[in-house]
């Protein structure tokens, strides 16, 4: 189970990362200053903290100087859109900044590329028949190894970790092709196509009309 | 061309002419002084030379007893004098009176020249006067003086020539002299100019380096003044324009800064709500199954935060229609105002089980009474988010030394001074959760500041924490129209 310190003053916003990280199943815990949120930082054993820059009592770059040897990795989430801003937040050491107002499903993609960089995932995920290695990248189906184009893994692989989420094409594009793609969603729909054949996933991997694509949870899980 | 410059060049001139036309004049003036001289010398040489050809004429009448003597006895006489030893360095001629040379010695090439010929026509006339001229005769100048001598019965010209080239070549050395001299005091005083004219200017160019900096944007440089009072005073001045720029510039400076912070703290304050807003209905929308309590409890998030944006536009949208627009004022009463606004307030206060108690002279301002209620509705409503459940707001309205004065006491959490001098600072909240929860903005204090301005009307906070604030809304003894 991955930890996440939220420290955040707007109760509601709080509320709402909590409730987005519940969808992939990680636990977070809400600090409403800077000074309870660093003490808690330091206490408790978090994989990743999500730290508001605005703060009572002590503002962020403050809570980031005193945390910052404990080592465990920072997302700023801050109003400011100032680069001098960001620049001072990842100069402090921290992994990323997000700007507010943010969609659910950019802050678990974010936290994703920083809880992976220092390896807070689960390395192989099940899912029924399927197994994925996500260090070795190989897809196993019924024990047998499929060939999967790297895309078509980077995209089984998201799905696995946002299951039961409603991804939209445009997300998959932006988080697996880069932001900067210009592709058509076509592309999109041909390699979860190709990842539903080949990984035998015709019922589980549905389409949302308007909406992208959903994995759905398996049952008892 | 620079200013040192036409000063140094026009007076360089101006002295240089002035040197000139004093030494001229005074070189004039010695030769005409030394002219005179050889006159009256070139004179008594005549009237020597005239007065022995008078005596030799009486001694040789004498001598031969003669009554009148002939023109050969006058020529022999003439010949003697002219010739005789001791005087004659002068060369000096007598004429007969046809012009007619009698005897004469080195005379012969003057009678010759044009300049003599004519002197001696003007003095054929009669007369004791002598006709002088003084004229340029081969190398030398000469000054020849000739008369009219009555003897004999017959009347001769007597003429003498005296050398006065000493006098032209003094003057001529003089001349010389004088340029070499003036020349050297030129250079001199030109020098000694150059360096009191630059002296004189440096401070100008203190000045001119100061003034380009403050050009340059740098507000903060001051001259010391020092130099003559001019240069004193122009820099005294210009240190006041220059404190005069700089406190306009630091004013417009102030004001950009704060339309920055009040546009980032705006800003700040719209991507709040955004941001749950825009979270949970994104959760909200990809989610597949959301318990029913889940989806009402984030369906309630977006609402009060739609809220809460529409609330901040709301007051903005106030903020910036108080900002430049004139406002009408009629004459009305203060305590309808007062028990409007708390009608208004009713819903509010039942809600939070606060009670307020009014009580209020019966007095005519000028204002806006909508905007009026507005400062009133806003401050009540302050009072009421401060206030504890089952607390009490007192309202007292009365006149006191000419002004009207209303007070709105609470007894709720209260602040800091620290707090209460920001309050008036848009989007300032004293407690953040506790008014964002109660739907505020932080631009209710601000807007009321402005109304107040509006109505010659001074807000005072009173608070300390925990035991609740008053405020004071002074309105201006000027604003009453009636009592």
């Amino acid at each position: 189970m991955i930890n996440i310190l939220i420290i955040e003053d707007d109760e509601n916003i709080a509320r709402m990362i909590t409730a987005a990280l519940s969808m992939v199943d990680y636990n977070g815990k809400c600090c409403y200053d800077g000074k309870t949120g660093s003490e808690e930082a330091l206490k408790g054993n978090y994989d990743l903290i999500l730290l508001d820059i605005m703060l009572p009592e002590m503002n962020g770059f403050e809570v980031m100087e005193k945390i910052k040897d404990c080592g465990t990795p920072v997302i700023f989430l801050t109003a400011m859109q100032d680069v001098a801003d960001k620049v001072k937040g990842l100069r402090l050491g921290a992994e990323d900044y997000i700007v507010k107002p943010f969609e659910a499903l950019e802050l678990l993609a974010r936290i994703d590329v920083v809880l992976r960089r220092s390896n807070k995932t689960q390395n192989i995920i099940n899912y029924g028949d399927v197994s994925v290695d996500l260090t070795r990248h190989e897809v196993t189906l019924k024990g047998e190894h499929v060939q999967l184009t790297p895309k078509e893994f980077d995209v089984i692989v998201y799905f696995l970790q946002h299951q039961d989420i409603a991804v939209s094409r445009e997300r998959l594009l932006s988080t697996i092709w880069g932001f900067e793609f210009e592709g058509e969603s076509r592309t999109v729909d041909i390699h979860v196509q190709q990842v539903r054949r080949k990984l035998g996933l015709k019922d589980r991997l549905i389409t949302i009309p308007k909406l992208g694509y959903r994995l759905e949870r398996q049952a008892g899980k | 061309m620079k200013l040192w410059q036409k000063i140094f060049l026009s007076s360089l001139a101006l002295i240089i002419l002035t040197v000139n036309i004093i030494s001229i004049t005074l070189l004039n003036s010695s030769s005409r002084l030394l002219l005179e001289r050889e006159r009256n010398h070139a004179i008594k040489e005549y009237e020597y030379f005239a007065a022995s050809f008078s005596n030799a004429v009486v001694y040789e009448k004498l001598k031969s007893e003669k009554v009148i003597l002939g023109d050969d006895e006058i020529a022999d006489i003439a010949e003697r004098v002219l010739s005789g030893g001791d005087r004659m360095q002068t060369p000096a001629v007598i004429l007969d009176q046809d012009g007619l040379l009698i005897a004469g010695s080195d005379f012969e090439d003057i009678l010759r020249s044009p300049e003599f010929s004519k002197s001696l026509k003007s003095a054929d006339t009669e007369g004791d006067s002598y006709n002088i001229c003084s004229f340029r005769f081969k190398d030398q100048y000469l000054m020849t003086v000739c008369s009219s001598l009555k003897t004999e019965g017959k009347t001769y010209v007597i003429a003498t020539a005296s050398d006065i080239s000493e006098i032209y070549d003094m003057r001529q050395k003089q001349t010389e002299h004088i340029r070499r001299v003036g020349l050297a005091a030129a250079a001199f005083v030109s020098l000694i100019l150059l360096m009191t004219t630059i002296l004189l200017l440096r401070p100008l160019n203190r000045l001119n380096i100061y003034t380009k900096s403050i050009a340059g944007g740098d507000y903060k440089v001051r001259i010391k003044p020092h130099g003559s009072q001019e240069i004193r005073e122009l820099s005294e001045n210009m240190n006041k324009m220059a404190e005069a720029v700089q406190e306009r510039s630091d004013k417009l400076e102030k004001i950009a800064e704060d339309r920055q912070v009040f546009i980032a703290n705006l800003a700040h304050e719209m991507k709040t709500p955004l941001t749950s807003i825009l979270g949970f209905a994104d959760i909200l929308r990809i989610k597949k199954n959301v318990p029913d309590d889940e989806r009402r409890e984030y369906a309630g998030v977006i609402v009060d935060e739609t809220k809460r944006l529409r609330s901040l536009s709301g007051k903005l949208m106030e903020l910036v229609a108080l900002g430049g627009t004139e406002i009408e004022k009629k004459p009305v009463s203060l305590s309808d105002m007062i028990h409007e606004t708390a009608a208004a307030l009713a819903p509010l206060l039942s809600k939070n089980s606060v009670e307020l108690e009014c009580s209020a002279e019966n007095v005519v301002i000028m204002a806006d009474a909508e905007l009026f209620k507005s400062l009133l509705y806003n401050i009540i409503e302050n009072a009421v988010k401060a206030s504890p459940k089952d607390s009490r707001i007192v309202l007292n309205e009365a006149v006191s030394e000419g002004n009207a004065v209303i007070t709105v006491t609470d007894s709720g959490i209260g602040m800091t001074d620290e707090e209460v001098k920001k309050v008036f600072e848009p989007f300032y909240m004293a407690d953040k959760s506790r008014s964002r929860k109660a739907g505020g903005a932080g631009l209710g204090l601000a807007l009321c500041a402005r109304i107040a301005d509006l109505h010659n009307t001074t807000l005072e906070i009173d608070s300390s924490p925990g035991e609740g604030t008053t405020v004071y809304i002074t309105i201006d003894g000027g604003e009453i129209r009636e009592r």
